[in-house]
């Protein structure tokens, strides 16, 4: 079922905006969610279709340690979390994802566990990599209590009282995942697009699912524990606390490689978000509705600036920018003309985008693409892929490297012999097999390194085709050097998806790759980006979402920009 | 035995051969045919490890031309190439090849992403053959012989081998679980201890 009705007019004729401004990192790490984000879809297909969410097993005790399962099911499909919570001292909690404790363990289970599934989930779970995992299990996953809040909401609601805003605000979060498995990972089930005709079978909505539910896991504990120590004059954490509540996550380099790995998928987001913006810029005329959607966005996006804070010195440079344009825009005396002539977000688009940052164009995007739900239907449907494994035949030597020259031009601009841009290399650590940064002049494993040196393999495959026979086939080409298969296969499927490469090179001195997290982020729905360094970030999933008894309210689709009053 | 994901399988054959210092691309190709294999339940794992140790070794080509009976050509890495090469350059193709399944996996993957057809013979028997998508062989087949020839299809009816259905709903290929340390141990060589620099600034 469609839960957006109303059609608007608009012509596909506002052109996307280029690979070669939109696949650059300073613009990918300033994105924000949209209504194409993962945990948007997933909230979106649970209001579609009903959605109902019932704990079905509660052996917690009063100090909170025990094991649960949350069952979430639809006409077709039935789900549930399972969850183990442990105790754990303070010092042993810990962010990392080499930790080997945590608080709670879940894995979001296809169907409801047996009793010799659970038995066997109660010996794995808690040791998460370690563990051999069941098929029947789509995710894996771990979480710690943010202490200091778990506790105060605890203490307040025990003795009835509701906890302080601002505290809620400023940490946005009880729990905090430090890992979500999916897709195969330690014998889990594999992610299969083609095979699964299931809700889940859009990217990352096991994983956004997983992470609704904790949501809801850590409020329905918090409450219960409050019970247990207040009886009586206990109360539940209010409707409009918890819906603000979010669930926090700390990320690092794992995230990275992703977007490198997977081209033809990162073009399938990339793409339908372009899509999506030029579709809102094509819009001929707005609704007096409509235009006072746009302007309360961008009120409400600055007030959403105005408690996204960050001890990161440049993140918190750019938050400061974005909130005074916004201001400025929202203030700007054209804005109520421009939003009333024809092509009124080209408009607006064409007025700004000269005089205001990255960061802010991208909000602007966000905001654009909120009211129009009905315009981005069948691009939510496009947004997975299967990975090509073989090349696309048919291509000759002086095509690929007329395709090199035209579409690699970035890369063959880079000079690869001065060391800083050879600064880095990427390698998979023996520790928790996470990827990592080496320092290529202090660092030993360079040549057990990752292959995220675009611009050196580039240039060496130009070399190489240079030297053959310009009718050869590209794949006598690559039987005669292997070495270049490599490359070559990635810039074939450039050709083909021209969002799937990131044009910035990975292993130069001024990498940002806190910029490849955020864009992955926002495609899960992240806010309150917090960059702890450039390697690794917190963030709040689901914050605003509505809770499982809000789905069916009114207007519960919209929730970009959470937003605390009297926080 | 033990239950593991495709996923999983991918991934450690990848590395894997990394680590015997095969091409990036080469072992791309090489784990995207295991994947193929076990998601169809074909015996992979040991062939896996015997490619490894005989790239190591020196005694397999991956060579179109230079390969003989006793240094047979890699299906297992190079299978992809050579079809998208047949196809590529409408050749037919003949040789010695090591794991001739490898050719298999690599003739349905085409196949399916590029709708192309080939045929892979040994002597004037048809082993396989590809059309609409779908592959057909002789599963059972016995062969005695590793010398192939593999070449573009373009008959417009089915012959009469068995058709090889995908695997669907759940796929848990299940794998020895000396054989799946083995090569875990493998792809370990290919991860580097992390340095002091790694972790500044990485939240530790």
């Amino acid at each position: 079922m469609n839960i957006y009705q109303s059609k608007i007019n608009f012509n596909d004729d506002f052109p996307l905006r280029h690979p070669a401004d939109v696949m650059k990192l300073d613009r990918l790490g300033s994105f924000h969610q949209t209504r194409l984000s993962f945990s948007r879809q997933l909230i979106d297909e649970l209001i579609s279709n009903n959605w109902k969410t019932e704990i079905i097993k509660w052996n917690i005790n009063s100090i909170g340690t025990g094991n649960a399962v949350i069952k979430i099911s639809s006409k077709q499909r039935i789900y549930s979390l399972v969850v183990f919570c442990h105790q754990i001292n303070d010092d042993e909690r810990s962010d990392r994802v080499i930790a080997e404790k945590w608080d709670m363990t879940f894995s979001l289970f296809l169907g409801i566990p047996s009793k010799e599934e659970l038995d066997e989930m109660s010996k794995n779970l808690k040791i998460q990599e370690l563990g051999r995992h069941l098929p029947k299990q789509l995710t894996l996953s771990r979480a710690n209590k943010s202490v200091r809040v778990f506790n105060s909401v605890l203490n307040n609601l025990s003795e009835g009282k509701q906890p302080d805003k601002k505290m809620i605000n400023n940490i946005g979060y009880l729990v905090r995942t430090t890992a979500v498995y999916g897709n195969g990972k330690f014998g889990i089930a594999d992610y299969l697009p083609e095979t699964n005709d299931n809700p889940l079978n859009k990217p990352f909505q096991a994983e956004m699912l997983t992470v609704y539910l904790i949501r809801y896991f850590s409020i329905e504990l918090v409450n219960y524990l409050a019970k247990e120590k207040g009886k009586d004059k206990s109360i539940t954490l209010s409707n409009e606390i918890s819906k603000h509540v979010g669930v926090g996550n700390a990320t690092g380099l794992g995230m990275a490689p992703f977007l490198i790995n997977h081209q033809k998928l990162i073009h399938k987001w990339i793409q339908a978000r372009e899509t999506a913006i030029s579709r809102v810029l094509s819009i001929k005329k707005l609704s007096t509705y409509n235009q006072t959607k746009i302007f309360n966005l961008i009120e409400r996006a600055y007030l959403y600036t105005t408690q996204w804070n960050v001890d990161d010195v440049i993140q918190f440079k750019r938050i400061n920018v974005l909130r005074k344009e916004l201001k400025d825009i929202s203030n700007n005396k054209s804005l109520n003309g421009l939003l009333n002539n024809d092509y009124p977000l080209q408009n607006v688009y064409l007025h700004f985008i000269n005089k205001i940052s990255i960061e802010t164009q991208e909000i602007l995007n966000s905001i654009f693409i909120e009211p129009f739900p009905e315009l981005l239907d069948d691009l939510t449907n496009e947004m997975g892929t299967d990975e090509q494994n073989t090349v696309a035949i048919g291509y000759k030597v002086n095509e690929l490297i007329k395709i090199i020259k035209d579409k690699y031009s970035w890369a063959l601009k880079i000079d690869i012999k001065n060391p800083d841009e050879n600064f880095y290399f990427w390698y998979t650590s023996q520790a928790k097999l996470e990827p990592r940064l080496g320092a290529t002049q202090i660092d030993h494993g360079k040549e057990k390194q990752l292959p995220f040196d675009i611009p050196q393999q580039v240039q060496n495959a130009l070399k190489i085709l240079t030297k053959l026979p310009d009718d050869m086939t590209g794949a006598e080409a690559m039987i005669l050097h292997p070495e270049i298969r490599n490359i070559i296969k990635r810039v074939i499927i450039n050709e083909n998806f021209p969002f799937s490469e990131i044009q910035n090179n990975l292993v130069g001195k001024k990498v940002r790759p806190i910029d490849l997290l955020r864009c992955k982020l926002s495609f899960f729905g992240a806010t309150k980006y917090d960059p702890k360094s450039n390697l690794w970030t917190r963030i709040t999933l689901f914050q605003g979402a509505p809770l499982p008894h809000q789905l069916q309210e009114e207007n519960a689709t919209e929730w970009l920009f959470p937003y605390l009053v009297n926080a | 035995m033990l239950n593991v994901s495709l996923n999983e399988i991918y991934s450690e054959t990848y590395k894997a051969y990394r680590s015997v210092g095969i091409e990036w691309g080469i072992a791309k190709d090489g784990a995207n045919l295991s994947r193929w294999l076990a998601e169809h339940n074909f015996y992979f794992l040991g062939s896996i490890l015997k490619n490894a140790d005989l790239y190591k070794t020196g005694k397999i080509s991956l060579s179109l031309k230079k390969n003989t009976f006793k240094k047979p050509f890699s299906a297992a890495l190079m299978g992809l190439l050579l079809v998208e090469y047949i196809s590529s350059d409408n050749v037919k193709w003949q040789g010695y090849v090591y794991d001739y399944k490898f050719l298999i996996a690599s003739m349905a993957i085409i196949a399916k992403e590029q709708n192309i057809n080939l045929i892979l013979k040994c002597n004037k028997t048809t082993i396989a053959y590809t059309l609409e998508k779908n592959i057909f062989l002789q599963k059972d087949k016995i062969i005695n012989t590793n010398y192939f020839y593999l070449e573009p299809f373009h008959l417009k009816e089915k012959l009469s081998l068995n058709h090889l259905e995908t695997l669907k709903a759940l796929p848990v290929p299940k794998v020895n679980k000396n054989c799946w340390e083995r090569l875990k141990l493998m792809a370990f060589e290919t991860y580097v201890p992390e340095s002091e620099t790694s972790k500044t600034g990485a939240g530790y």
